[in-house]
């Protein structure tokens, strides 16, 4: 059937086809569009002038499938003659308005999720979506809300590029979304390749690789203009791009400007409750075609950002609010909304691109591009005042519940109180007499509806929850005027003095120039080779600034926890007031201006130099019934640190490292990262405003992949695809306390040192991947169904938190992390009659840690962290297993599936609905929660854990015979949890409530029904005359409300500890059974929210 | 020409938006946040029901509203085990609560603390000068570094509606009810059961104003010798309750204690006894400000004396910044050069009573008394000024204990 296609045949050699695809308002050709010939399974893509050509076909029947991204695809039928060219009329195809608004929406999703410079950020949706793959463009938005990720892989392991320069960053692995922040068509033409499959611009990798390509003759001539409306963070967005289209000299220019702002700053319990933001991003691009096929792209591009962040909080907060979008971060300032949390970022960027055609088979690009990342977010910073965070956990109800939650198992003087029905409460276990047998009373039912026990005031624990419940200012905000207040009474007192509040920004900037060559040569019958080199140079820039003193006079730049901890320090380490006064410096040079006014320089400032050359090659070959590629990459990263301020604390930790260095060899203790320290010394030049650089460390990483397509016949395919390779390490995961020193992580040392391969590489994770895809298509029904397994090995992580146990901040590193992402993902889409079309997609997973990390944690100031019991020696650093085997990774939901009905009329309509479920999202586990130690009483370095959860005053492990729990370890080692009762990591099981501290959550809602998520839009697009055009789009998010949602969360690393009195050891606190102390903190999805777009193009 | 125009349309469309985003709140003067003395009648007619308050000068508030049992204690509601001195009918615990609804309730007064140093911590004193006279109330407040937000020397007024009066330790305080269930303790089952407790900190930041700029000038400082003192300090062989009533309002006072020395001697389970050398970790007697209590946190007691034979202790706590430095004179070689330095200590004059088997047995002398400084030289406000036979050129610098210096 040829359906009057006005196909033109004339009498050649071969059967081919060529035509040419337009959009349909404008007429304008559209390149990169995909042709696949549905049954013989060629595929190709659209040229600049929108045309395509396909040679050496068999005669048959065939569909022509054609897809463009931002367009609705097509299926055109024609009939191959034998040895006849046959070529098409052009096939016109419609933009595809929601897909474009959802586009739109993505990017500002990822965007916003960028919270934290700490790494404390929900796990972020990705931002690309592949028109053609069926799986991806159903889910990537549709799963996004829930934060799904592709595989469970993190952001990570997708590689993004920027025609053609790689763009992830060099120090913390993931793609900067700010820099495109609504530059909606900046980002609208992307190449999106699933994982591991051959790719033309990069070697690829684990994730899926997308390149945005943004050169000027891709977009049709003519004006844009638009304008938005949502009830998100931002409220509108107006917009303006001019096209040039490709002028008679060959030069094609693009200019976009795109504004987005608040005009007011929603207040409680709203969708952007407290956040603040404008933008305004621009995109320029000027491309010159030659007649010989060589082109030449100019890019630039950025978007000055300021936006607020809200942060996650615990279930209390969100239930005694009433609200999922309580925002801890602001308060009210002269009655107006002030946030403390301001993100500043712009990234511009410039991009030169040259395409070379050395002949017809032969091709050449080479791009260069220069960025310099600004990205810094504010905060609170204070000294020797309470805590400002008015979710601060003293600040809340359940802070009245500590001391009043009995220990069940062993306190036998207190007994639990306990329901009617014989139930221990739903909070907690309250106390119900006292250690004397007096009996105190009933349960008594609280404001927020909790059954708490008789010992605690009900007064006032009504009080601070009817505080909360009705959102007080001065309670539920950060209240600036008693920071202010603080700081004018201490400029009373003494204007001298140091602030007691103020606001600090964090500046974590990156520049980076980056240059790649990329060859593509088919001179070879059925062979494709591409070979790359990538060359990157980038600095990591960080330092801190005074942003605002709150009516303080200065600022007094000495460190906060040494100064806290002068006690310790001296008295366990016998440092003299001197050395003391040394440790408490940010910088121990001469000439440091200690007072510090608003805008200078304070803290740290140190930058990470990252250098990167990756060399690749690809040979794709392709046989009738057989395609096959394979891929070897050699991937070259250099990093070392240095500082224009040498910190007191550093100067500590070599004294320490020296000392046991010597003492016991076999340590790393870090004695070779204070080599700018003792150069210096040694050469006496402690001067404040030298740089000074550290040890560089140098890896060398081999990747190999490779992949087969059988075809089973037109319709039918199958894939198979395996990656091997290694990565180092990011800066981020290198540096035990990059703000402080220069020492890295152990196994970083053992790589230095290395005289095996099997040191060279203790310091690289090891990945080995492979996935098998049946893929079809039909002119009804078209999907995929893929199996994926993967297993990393030896992975590194760095946490930071404040230990009570050694009653200051630590560092931890992790190391000898192995996880494993298995599952399969499917996707069918039917056509259902002229005008609907269904979609279904599921993806089940299993993305788990298989085997237990090794930690070192040290004091990030340097304090002892406990004492051998044995030689009374102190111990800076302590060693542990960390038990994770068996804990589900945190990277969103890993079950899920959707139905999508989508509607499309020639009339230039469009609808859909999308109906979702998610499930199996877990919590992110503290991994200091989960030391060995806690449940054998002994670390792995033998020295004792003070308060373990088998401790005699807690008795948290389960025992089969009720006794009470002491742990041995075997010659290895290893622990002997005798008569324990183990889960199946054999992992001893912790009795009630103490298993609340350790368990990892299911995220999912209670209610299945809020486990779904329904999304919908409708669009339509209006041509007008003189091919003017008009699109319309609502897209409404989380249509039925549901605020039950929780997107992810965290474990808080503290855990609740009371001080055993009268005992001599170093440290003596215990773990109590207020399991609510620090409890977890969550992330809820949205409720319905909407975005509304009108965009009107001459 | 088009493309230009346009341009500049959207520009200046972009502009006039610009105009309507949210703006910054001005920044927050004095003015904005302390109440001036004359604004505050007004403030209190509006805040209180038919504008009716009272503000209660201190000790007038605690005849008010402190009663010797306590308004708290019921049979479900026992106070700690060991507080009650049945021979004299007194309570060493009382928890008394302020009624929430009502005419408004206040109090006002300086505080005359500091915590920077670790001596006082989550607690303050206010002071109120009446009739030349100082009087005197701790507060007990869960707010670590709250002298960060309440400084010395501002004047604060609090609405103690839904508070609650009561004595730690026979000390009188502005405080709420709070269960002692600390298993963990020394003797714990001796200190089960109800007593003062810390205000919340949410709570009190909304029932406290600041009555102008902190003024440390306004302070007033009590100067006098061991002796006076001494004759201020009723010693009670036999306590009764009119007595303890007018003792205990005694608490809290701020004194400048004349012409004193430490003397090198600690109260070692009511035996006085001379401080020895060794590492404060582990040496109850070490002769430092205030050795490890290994947690149990009660303070460490350090004698001063005057010229005479009168002596007082100094009293520190363990988690002092300065706990470990050595008592002025005192060093490695022990404590024969502490009767060479001489000065004033100036401190918080304390009762802390926290046995009622001491009433009970009839065994107060008073040299129950203390006065704790809130620093030393180096370490918060400097209330150790001591010299070397007197000569103000040889100042006492202050010097740690060192394990290595031996």
């Amino acid at each position: 059937m040829l359906l009057g296609l006005g196909l033109t045949l004339s009498a050649l050699a071969q059967t081919s086809l060529r035509g040419q695809v337009v959009d349909a308002g404008t007429g304008e050709p559209i390149q990169g569009a995909k042709v696949l010939l549905g049954n013989q399974n060629i595929a190709t893509t659209t040229n600049a002038a929108g045309e395509f050509q396909l040679l050496y076909l068999d005669a048959m029947d065939e569909e022509v499938i054609i897809e463009a991204e931002g367009y609705v695809g097509t299926i055109e039928l024609v009939l191959l003659e034998d040895n006849q060219a046959v070529k098409m009329e052009a096939v016109k195809l419609q933009q595809d308005i929601a897909k474009q608004t959802q586009d739109e929406i993505l990017l500002n999703l990822t965007e916003e999720e960028m919270n934290d410079d700490e790494g404390r950020s929900q796990a972020q949706a990705s931002a690309s979506s592949a028109t053609v793959d069926v799986f991806n463009s159903t889910t990537s938005f549709a799963w996004s809300t829930a934060r799904y990720r592709n595989r469970g892989y993190n952001s990570t392991a997708e590689t993004y590029y920027i025609e053609g320069l790689p763009f992830n960053s060099a120090e913390r692995g993931q793609f900067n979304y700010s820099a495109m922040g609504g530059l909606n068509d900046a980002s609208r033409y992307k190449e999106v390749l699933n994982p591991m499959e051959a790719t033309s611009f990069s070697f690829g990798g684990l994730g899926q690789a997308t390149n945005y390509m943004m050169g000027a003759s891709r977009f049709a001539q003519g004006w844009k203009v638009g304008a938005a409306g949502t009830n998100r963070n931002y409220k509108a967005r107006i917009n303006a791009t001019y096209a040039s289209g490709t002028l008679s000299n060959g030069w094609s220019f693009i200019g976009q400007l795109a504004y987005r702002f608040s005009p007011y700053v929603d207040q409680k319990g709203i969708i952007g409750e407290g956040i603040k933001y404008y933008s305004l991003g621009y995109f320029f691009s000027a491309e010159k075609q030659w007649q010989n096929g060589n082109r030449l792209r100019l890019i630039t591009f950025g978007a000055p950002t300021e936006r607020g962040q809200n942060g996650a909080v615990t279930q209390e907060v969100y239930d005694l609010t009433g609200s999922i979008y309580y925002n801890p971060y602001w308060g009210y300032q002269n009655g107006k909304v002030r946030n403390s949390r301001i993100v500043k970022a712009y990234d511009p960027t410039a991009i030169a691109a040259f395409d070379l055609k050395i002949d017809e088979q032969q091709k050449m690009k080479f791009a260069v591009g220069y960025h310099y990342s600004m990205y810094s977010n504010s905060a609170l910073n204070y000294f020797n005042a309470p805590d400002p965070r008015p979710d601060y956990y003293r600040n809340l109800p359940s802070a009245m519940w500590d001391g009043q939650i009995a220990n069940p198992y062993n306190e036998t003087s207190a007994a639990q109180m306990y329901r009617p029905d014989g139930s221990p409460y739903g909070y907690g276990l309250f106390i119900g007499q006292d250690m004397n047998g007096t009996y105190l009373g009933a349960a008594q039912t609280a404001a927020d509806g909790n059954l708490v026990g008789p010992s605690v005031d009900i007064n006032q624990y009504n009080a601070l929850v009817n505080l909360w419940q009705n959102r007080d200012n001065k309670t539920t905000q950060i209240d600036w005027e008693s920071l202010y207040a603080a700081n004018y009474a201490n400029n009373a007192n003494d204007p001298n003095a140091s602030a007691r509040y103020f606001i600090e920004r964090r500046h974590n900037d990156i520049q980076e120039v980056s240059a790649v060559v990329n060859y593509q040569n088919t001179k070879f019958d059925h062979l494709k080779m591409t070979a790359g080199l990538e060359g990157r140079f980038s600095q990591g820039i960080h330092y801190k600034t005074v942003e605002d003193l709150l009516g303080g006079n200065q600022w007094i730049d000495i460190d906060a926890f040494a100064d806290r901890d002068i006690k310790e320090l001296a008295t366990n380490s016998g440092f003299t007031q001197e050395d003391i006064k040394l440790i408490r410096q940010n910088e121990t040079r001469d000439g440091y201006e200690l007072n510090k006014k608003d805008g200078d320089r304070f803290g740290y400032d140190y930058r990470i130099n990252m250098g990167n050359l990756k060399a690749w090659f690809q040979n794709e070959w392709t046989f009738h019934e057989v395609d096959l590629y394979y891929a070897l990459q050699l991937n070259f990263n250099s990093m070392q640190r240095t500082t224009n301020m040498l910190n007191g604390r550093a100067w500590y930790l070599t004294k320490i490292a020296d000392e046991k260095m010597a003492a016991d060899a076999t340590r790393y203790y870090g004695a070779n990262a204070y080599a700018q320290i003792k150069a210096a010394e040694a050469a006496g030049t402690l001067q404040a405003g030298t740089t000074y650089a550290g040890d560089a460390h140098y890896f060398l990483d081999p990747a190999f992949k490779l992949g087969l397509t059988y075809k089973i016949n037109g319709r039918n395919r199958l894939k198979v695809n395996a990656l091997a390779q290694t990565n180092a390490p990011y800066a981020r995961d290198a540096y035990i306390s990059q703000r402080v020193h220069d020492r890295v992580v152990e196994n970083i040392y053992r790589h230095d040192q290395a005289k095996s391969l099997a040191d060279f590489y203790a310091a690289s994770e090891k990945v080995a991947a492979a996935d098998l895809t049946y893929e079809f298509n039909y002119p009804i029904v078209r999907g995929r169904v893929t199996g994926f397994f993967t297993q990393t090995w030896n992975g590194t992580e760095l946490n930071g938190y404040y230990d009570d146990e050694a009653r200051t901040f630590v560092n931890q590193a992790l190391s000898g992390i192995d996880k494993r992402y298995m599952g399969v993902e499917a996707a069918v889409s039917v056509k259902l009659g002229t005008y609907f079309t269904l979609t279904g997609a599921a993806s089940v997973g299993d993305y788990r840690y298989t085997s237990d990390a090794q930690s070192v944690t040290s004091a990030e100031n340097g304090m002892p962290m406990t004492q051998d019991q044995g030689t009374q020696e102190l111990v800076f650093e302590t060693q542990d297993r960390v038990l994770l085997k068996g804990v589900k990774l945190s990277t969103g939901p890993q079950a899920n599936a959707s139905l999508k009905l989508g509607f499309f009329h020639p009339k230039m309509w469009f609808a859909d609905i999308t109906v979702s479920y998610h499930d199996w999202n877990y919590l992110s586990v503290a991994p200091s929660r989960r030391m060995q130690g806690l449940y054998t009483g002994t670390r792995t370095d033998g020295t004792a854990v003070n308060g373990w959860f088998g401790d005699k005053n807690a008795n948290a492990i389960e025992t089969t015979d009720g006794q009470l729990l002491r742990v041995s370890m075997d010659a290895d080692g290893n622990p002997v949890y005798e008569n324990a009762v183990l889960d199946e990591n054999g992992v001893p099981v912790l009795k009630y409530p103490y298993n609340l501290m350790t368990m990892q959550e299911n995220l999912a809602a209670t209610n299945p029904l809020n486990r779904f998520i329904i999304d919908a839009s409708v669009g339509k697009l209006i041509y007008l005359k003189n091919r003017q055009s008009v699109s319309i789009n609502l897209s409404v998010t989380n249509l039925t409300n549901n605020t039950h949602f929780k997107t992810g969360g965290y474990q808080q690393a503290r855990l609740p500890r009371a001080v055993q009195q009268g005992e001599k050891d170093y440290q003596n606190s215990l773990i109590t059974a207020n399991a609510w102390k620090y409890p977890s903190k969550y992330y809820y999805a949205w409720g319905a929210n909407f975005f509304l777009t009108v965009t009107y193009k001459f | 020409m088009k493309t230009i125009k346009y341009s500049l349309y959207f520009v200046l469309s972009a502009f006039v938006l610009f105009a309507f985003t949210a703006c910054e709140p001005k920044e927050l003067t004095e003015d904005d946040i302390f109440v001036q003395e004359s604004e505050l009648d007004a403030m209190l007619q509006e805040e209180n029901p038919e504008g009716q308050y009272t503000i209660y000068e201190l000790e007038d508030f605690l005849d008010r509203f402190m009663t010797e049992k306590g308004n708290y204690a019921s049979d479900t509601c026992p106070y700690r085990d060991r507080s009650y001195d049945a021979t004299h009918d007194l309570y060493l615990y009382s928890v008394d609560t302020i009624p929430t609804n009502g005419p408004g309730i206040y109090i006002r007064g300086r505080i005359t603390t500091d915590d920077y140093a670790g001596n006082f911590y989550k607690s303050m004193v206010i002071q109120r000068v009446v009739g030349g006279k100082q009087q005197n109330l701790r507060i007990s407040v869960d707010l670590g570094s709250s002298h960060g937000l309440y400084q010395m020397g501002q004047e604060i007024l609090i609405r103690c509606n839904g508070l609650a009066v009561g004595r730690y330790a026979n000390q009188p305080q502005l405080c709420v009810p709070s269960y002692n269930n600390n298993i963990y303790a020394m003797n714990a089952s001796q200190k089960v059961g109800w007593c003062p407790g810390r205000i919340q900190g949410s709570i009190f930041r909304r029932v406290t104003k600041m009555i102008g700029t902190p003024d440390r000038s306004k302070i007033q400082y009590d100067t006098l010798t061991l002796a006076t003192l001494y004759t201020e300090i009723k010693r009670i062989p036999n306590a009764d309750a009119t007595d303890m009533a007018a003792l205990r309002k005694m608490d809290g006072r701020l004194v400048v204690l004349k012409d004193v020395h430490f003397n090198g001697k600690y109260d070692d389970n009511g035996t006085i006894t001379n401080c020895v050398v060794g590492h404060p970790d582990s040496v109850g007697g070490a002769n430092v400000f205030a050795p490890s209590t290994q947690n149990i946190g009660y303070p460490q007691s350090r004698y001063l004396q005057d010229q005479g034979t009168g002596t007082i202790m100094c009293s520190n706590s363990e988690y002092a910044k300065f706990a470990y430095y050595y008592l002025p004179g005192a060093d490695k070689t022990g404590i024969a050069n502490c009767v060479n330095f001489e000065g004033t200590v100036t401190g918080i004059l304390g009762w802390y009573l926290d046995k009622a088997s001491t009433l009970a047995s009839n065994k107060l002398t008073g040299t129950e008394w203390s006065v704790t400084p809130r620093g030393i030289p180096g370490f918060g406000i400097p209330d150790i000024q001591m010299y070397f036979q007197g000569d103000t050129d040889s100042p006492w610098v202050p010097k740690e204990y060192d394990p290595n210096d031996k």
